[in-house]
């Protein structure tokens, strides 16, 4: 991992990112000066509470938001000004997929889950049915789940299935970046565990850079490499996910840390006595 | 939809707009006598095996009047609507996805069309385009059209944010591709609804427009044109007007049902969590437990 | 002698879906005046319908079937309307997940608050204003004046459920309901609101029954515990002894799951299988399907809870065995 590391230039770079969002009186800043860069083959996990900015971030990287000022680049293409068709272009190759919070709202109601998982690929377009039809039995089974599920649609799975799906339709088109936003915060502990199992497995077998976007950091003490963390639209620290743990350099993640409910740790009530 | 022909109220009603139907396309087969003919020795006779709904002031059968009469006021309030939908729906959801001045400018179009009367302008555009029912609806139906333009353009608005749709976009959807796929199937239940709806409205006003003698020429027959001249009659004949009065009440009716049946089945077509059995206070879609599970869950 | 407890629920058997599937399957704990005992398991175990029992607001379709429940020795199950609105609020008070879907969102907060005071407490309206700001700081609200004209919107979910909580204690009640009260919170909030409910417990003697289902936030705030599973109670007991010395083969998969709270790298386990569907009729233990050290002995018959130290209870015949298998 730290091999891959070392390749020069990073698959993503966002640089100096501002974004404004609302208009007028009620415009505000989301992100301030954000930097981030991800290379291949990493798990970052990125961290915040409300009003941290991460979501926004996400979106901006997808081109769901544009920017006020900074760049984002992905493979080296500035991808953060784009017009309209050159922006779905981009989209249509498929590098960066963002796979949302909530599947209950993500996954159209109506469509099978052949039909959602096949989507990126039939707005592609140019290749037979038989050729998607495999494709999209592959990413299913890329995160464990039964050619049985293809016909059924999303009421009628579970909800950590409806989380692979989701995960599925963006690894059917093979992305370059896969961006998690709260992968797991709607799933009870085990499931949690499973889906994050699951995208360890997928870094590890693709190669595959994936950024999770999550506020509970004991999910992503399991997995990550590199853990950034937000406080109100900046970035306050960023490093390896063993260092930001154990030794945290900016108050707000020593906050974060020490407000984390914690089996092992000295319980709240008397930690606070401990203060006083 | 096959949810909503259970409901009785649903049922009933289709029954009726199916016999009404039947009249439309073959009122003048199967009417028993000639709408027109006039015959001097039977005037104002009331219900009678020759003459199941009686005869009018000029002798002539009124279940064979009524009968003639579907075909024209049924067929051109469906040519208004028709219009209408053409019109409105299309450009209800369009205007969800493209600029704001598109969007702007079709919805003032939309409140300025709204403010006007409606069977006033239908009369001043007959006399403009000359007298004719078939000309007469034209306006009716551009008086639709912005009903339809706002009852799609709001079902299309709540749609049209939702995630799904955005994951759609970030897969380089174009906006044609996710209103057919997306949007589309979602808004036709709303468009069924108004249309029920509207069509009653579009009868009503096309037996208004023909009570008052616009649009046809006598003895031409139309619902409203019989109840228009019943009414000149009524001392001699005070039942009379009630036969085609009933007619286009519960045509208008049972559209109404209709429409309500619809609508209330579309509501329900919204993702429900499948085995949300433990109704505890809102929590956010937390795993549910399924009866079972496909694939295992752990490697 | 001990005090008499403020809650006891005995044998509760709550079924769903007019009566088709029993949810809750015999549950019995009690609360202690100035208790807190958490309730843990997963969506669907039977524990958040085990409050509302205890609240007397089951959803429709719902029904108590069997046992009782009893609120400072009155049975709860004989109550008319009338009286449990006199229950509600001045003996028992709950907070739940989502505060803003609890609170009128075009009134502010703290008309809401003297709204709540009026009526439990029968003040004046200056009276009650007055209480109702002193309420505001007592959970921790910095210039409760401000705030108190403050509408929903404007406030963050901290601050909301933090009102909910003085809405809830406006009534001065022996008994707290919080169910899921901190989930949909930041970290560092839940942390606020849990210190609170720790000051409260302390400065008025209020006892709490929480739900979650995070064994990491109940070990933090909890005295005791009671593990949920399937509509039953499968284990119980004092907080620390269960986290160390967890004897149900479930419990201990809850462990090995739960956040370590060390952060640091660890092995992510699961728990294989998933729970049964509600109410399903199964002979013998309801977590055999899942569990490591089933014996054929734990299918044949229904399973007894135990006590197998002081305090401590279990539902689970392989109890001793299991110890083997726990990491």
């Amino acid at each position: 991992m730290t091999a891959l590391r070392d390749a020069p230039a990073p698959l993503l770079e966002v640089t100096s990112l501002d974004v404004v969002l609302g208009h007028g009186w009620r415009a505000h800043r989301v992100l301030s000066g954000v930097d981030l860069a991800i290379w291949p083959g990493q798990i970052v996990g990125l961290v915040g509470e409300t009003g941290s900015g991460k979501t926004t971030l996400a979106r901006a990287i997808v081109g769901l938001v544009k920017p006020r000022a900074g760049h984002i680049a992905v493979a080296g293409t500035d991808v953060s000004r784009l017009g309209r068709r050159a922006l779905r272009a981009h989209r249509r190759a498929g590098h960066v997929q963002l796979v949302f919070q909530d599947p209950l709202r993500s996954l159209d109601p109506d469509l099978t889950v052949a039909g959602i998982v096949a989507e990126g690929l039939v707005i592609r377009g140019g290749r037979p049915a038989a050729e998607i039809r495999s494709r999209v039995v592959a990413a299913l089974s890329q995160v464990g789940l039964d050619e049985a599920l293809l016909s059924r649609t999303p009421g009628q799975i579970s909800g950590g299935q409806r989380q692979r799906v989701s995960i599925a339709r963006a690894l059917a088109v093979v992305p370059r970046l896969l961006i998690c936003d709260e992968p797991v915060s709607a799933l009870d502990a085990s499931n949690r565990n499973y889906v994050l199992r699951l995208l360890d497995e997928l870094r590890t077998s693709l190669g595959l850079p994936i950024v999770i976007i999550s506020h509970d950091l004991s999910s992503l003490a399991g997995i990550a490499d590199r853990v950034a963390v937000m406080y109100r639209g900046e970035i306050v620290e960023d490093g390896p996910a063993s260092q930001v743990f154990t030794a945290p350099a900016h108050p707000y993640t020593q906050r974060l840390i020490a407000s984390a409910p914690s089996l092992s740790k000295p319980r709240l009530s008397r930690r606070d006595r401990k203060d006083q | 939809m096959r949810a909503t022909l259970k409901l009785p109220s649903a049922r009933i009603a289709i029954g009726i707009l199916v016999l009404i139907a039947v009249a439309t396309a073959f009122g003048s087969a199967l009417a028993p006598r000639s709408p027109l003919a006039i015959d001097p020795g039977a005037l104002f006779q009331g219900p009678s095996p020759r003459h199941l709904l009686g005869t009018d002031y000029l002798g002539r059968d009124v279940l064979s009047r009524l009968l003639a009469g579907t075909r024209l006021s049924v067929a051109t309030a469906l040519e208004a609507v028709g219009i209408g939908l053409v019109l409105g729906a299309p450009l209800g959801i369009a205007t969800v996805f493209t600029g704001r001045w598109l969007d702007f400018t079709a919805n003032r179009l939309a409140d300025a069309f709204m403010t006007l009367p409606n069977l006033f302008f239908a009369i001043a555009v007959t006399a403009a385009l000359g007298n004719g029912l078939v000309q007469a609806m034209i306006p009716i139906g551009i008086l639709l059209a912005p009903h339809y333009f706002r009852i799609t353009r709001a079902a299309t608005l709540e749609f049209a944010r939702a995630q799904y749709v955005e994951a759609a976009a970030l897969l380089g959807a174009s906006t044609a591709y996710l209103i057919r796929v997306h949007v589309l199937r979602k808004v036709l239940p709303t468009i069924a609804v108004t249309t029920a709806s509207l069509t009653g409205a579009a009868l009503l006003s096309v037996s208004f427009l023909t009570f008052l003698g616009i649009g046809v020429q006598p003895p031409t027959p139309t619902w409203g044109g019989v109840l228009s001249s019943d009414l000149n009659y009524l001392n001699l004949a005070p039942w009379a007007p009630f036969i085609p009065g009933a007619l286009i009440a519960i045509t208008v009716g049972a559209l109404n049902a209709l429409a309500d049946a619809f609508r209330d089945r579309a509501g329900a077509g919204t993702l429900a969590l499948p085995e949300f059995l433990v109704a505890g206070p809102p929590a956010r879609a937390a795993a549910v437990p399924v009866p079972s599970e496909e694939a295992a869950d752990a490697a | 002698m001990p005090p008499d407890p403020v809650l006891t629920i005995d044998d509760l058997r709550v079924t769903v879906h007019h009566g088709a599937a029993e949810a809750v399957r015999g549950v019995s704990l009690s609360v202690a005046p100035g208790e807190i005992v958490g309730l843990v398991g997963e969506s669907g175990s039977g524990k958040t319908l085990t409050c509302r029992a205890a609240l007397g607001v089951v959803p429709a379709g719902c029904d108590i079937s069997g046992g009782s429940v009893s609120f400072l020795g009155e049975d709860l199950g004989c109550l008319s309307g009338k009286e449990w609105e006199r229950l509600h609020g001045s003996g028992i008070g709950a907070v739940f997940q989502d505060p803003a879907s609890y609170l009128n969102p075009v009134l502010t907060v703290g008309s809401q608050l003297t709204e709540a005071l009026r009526v439990k407490k029968r003040l004046s309206r200056r009276a009650a204003r007055e209480r109702a700001i002193e309420l505001m700081g007592a959970v921790g609200l910095r210039e409760p004046a401000r705030v108190y004209h403050q509408i929903p919107a404007e406030l963050s979910g901290g601050m909301l459920q933090r009102v909910m909580i003085a809405i809830a204690i406006s009534g001065d009640p022996r008994l707290l309901i919080a169910d899921e009260a901190t989930s949909a919170l930041d970290v560092t909030i839940q942390a606020e609101i849990l210190t609170l409910l720790l000051r409260l417990r302390d400065e008025r003697g209020l006892a709490v029954l929480f739900v979650s289902h995070d064994l990491a936030v109940i070990r933090e705030l909890c005295d005791s515990v009671a593990v949920f599973y399937a509509g039953e109670i499968v284990e119980s007991g004092p907080v620390d002894e269960i986290i160390a010395r967890p004897r149900h083969p479930y419990t201990q998969g809850l462990l090995r799951v739960a956040s370590a709270g060390d952060l640091g790298r660890r092995a992510l386990e699961v728990i294989p299988g998933q729970p049964p569907a509600v109410g399903a009729p199964i002979a013998g233990c309801r977590f055999a399907d899942r569990c490591p050290v089933a014996a054929d002995a734990c299918r044949a018959g229904e399973i007894a809870s135990s006590e197998i130290r002081a305090g401590h209870t279990v539902r689970c015949i392989r109890a001793h065995d299991a110890e083997l298998v726990a990491s």
